[in-house]
């Protein structure tokens, strides 16, 4: 063995072997895998913070899209009972025109027939005072004037009842 | 720091130059080095063959005991960071968790860049295998001294400025290579790695010609007393430092890349299109 080239000797290089195997299995398992563990773990730790974080802005994205659709939706009901509230305000408006109206109508109506029957009851009043009269003025010719003047005076008294019964219907 | 503290320190750091120097050029005479030739020297850090460390009756190479020792420091610095400063580790890192986690976190990055389709175990392998290379390259420089069978006292060279350490490590890689051709190719595996036959005398030798070279100059600079001064500092980062940062590196790249090569699952096949015959063409043409 010793005779080989460059002095090497196996003896020599199986203790380096053992030496390096026992060094390389003492790095290993007391500092690189403790460290790289280590490492991943808190490499993981800000991954699922990451994750967490994202995830919490989409649900708050989430959110905030439902929000500003209930915000849309309690906007379009609010313009449609707005409009509701208007068309219902011009049909109670529309009723209390027509209400009025009616009213109105009803009272001109009342008016007139009480103006008629007012009219009426004047001209029946004219009638008979008229015929009083005519009769008062028979009776007088008959008893006081001539027969000329009787006519005469009968002709006045029909045309001043002419008169007033005219101005009655005015 | 203000101008007379700064005079203080500069004086203190001369008187302490000048203590070096007188005691450099004073035992330069009785140096226990200049025993040695330099030829001696220089042949024994290549082949290791004059002075052996005994461990537990076995004669082993100065270099292997210098691995023994970077392993028994590593162990202890892993135990103590396992125990007291992993379960202190916070979401936020402190500079020593960001230094273990920027070492790590570099191997693995590696080990899944290089092989994205199987690297369970591969980013242990090479974070050990660069530690081990650079830890035992930069124990060189602390100069810890052993004694050998001989008597004499060696500084501990980087473990892989051995031959049989870098043997080790180069034929290591190349069959935990094969194990990750096995693992996802199984036969098709061994045989994509065994046309990469010449990689562990490539690799071994490399790490060895690598380590060796800066040991070598090191052992020179410092056999000659008046190169002691100034030059060991350049020599030291030229050839101790930055080829344990290479050395390391390039180590870990090339298993990472191999691996990866190796596992990586065969493409499958393309349909071949058959060309219609030339007679069939002419019938439909006419």
């Amino acid at each position: 063995m010793s005779n080989l080239p460059l002095n090497i000797n196996f003896t020599q290089i199986f203790l380096h072997l053992l030496n390096f195997l026992i060094l390389f299995a003492i790095l290993y398992f007391l500092l690189y895998k403790p460290v790289k563990n280590f490492m991943e773990k808190r490499e993981k730790t800000y991954r699922d913070m990451d994750d967490e974080a994202r995830d919490n802005l989409k649900a708050s994205e989430e959110k905030k899209a439902q929000y500003d659709t209930k915000l849309s939706e309690a906007e379009a009901e609010i313009s449609q009972m707005k409009s509701k509230s208007r068309q219902e305000i011009e049909k109670s408006k529309e009723t209390q025109l027509q209400a009025a109206k009616d009213e109105a109508e009803r009272i001109v109506r009342e008016a007139k027939a009480e103006a008629n029957r007012e009219k009426e009851r004047i001209l029946s009043d004219a009638q008979s005072e008229i015929s009083e009269m005519v009769t008062d003025a028979t009776e007088k010719l008959a008893l006081k004037a001539t027969a000329g003047e009787a006519f005469d005076q009968f002709l006045d008294a029909v045309d001043l009842a002419e008169k007033r019964g005219s101005d009655y219907e005015q | 720091m203000d101008k007379k503290q700064k005079k203080t320190m500069l004086i203190i750091f001369g008187v302490i130059a000048v203590i070096l120097l007188l005691g450099i050029f004073l035992t330069s005479g009785s140096s226990a080095g200049e025993e040695e030739s330099v030829n001696v020297i220089m042949r024994d850090a290549v082949l290791h063959n004059v002075h052996k460390v005994n461990f537990f009756g076995i004669e082993i190479n100065p270099g292997l005991a210098a691995g023994f020792l970077v392993t028994a420091i590593l162990t202890v610095a892993a135990i103590i960071i396992r125990i007291f400063v992993i379960p202190k580790f916070t979401l936020v890192p402190g500079r020593f968790q960001s230094v273990l986690e920027l070492l790590v976190g570099y191997f693995d990055n590696l080990s899944k860049t290089n092989s994205p389709h199987l690297n369970k175990i591969m980013g242990g392998y090479i974070f050990a295998a660069g530690v081990y290379i650079f830890t035992g390259t930069m124990l060189e420089l602390f100069g810890i001294q052993v004694i050998t069978t001989t008597g004499a006292s060696v500084s501990l060279p980087a473990p892989l400025a051995d031959i049989n350490g870098a043997l080790m490590m180069g034929c290591t890689s190349y069959l935990f290579i094969m194990s990750g051709g096995i693992a996802a190719n199984g036969f098709r595996g061994v045989i994509n790695t065994l046309k990469e036959y010449s990689l562990p005398i490539s690799m071994s030798f490399r790490l060895f010609g690598a380590l060796l070279s800066g040991a070598l100059v090191t052992e020179l600079v410092y056999y000659y007393s008046h190169l002691s001064v100034v030059v060991p500092v350049l020599v030291g980062i030229m050839f101790t430092c930055l080829h344990a940062l290479i050395q390391a590196y390039v180590l870990t790249m090339l298993v990472s890349l191999f691996y990866g090569e190796v596992s990586e699952p065969p493409k499958p096949k393309e349909k071949k299109i058959k060309a219609p015959k030339a007679k069939k063409a002419k019938e439909l043409t006419v």
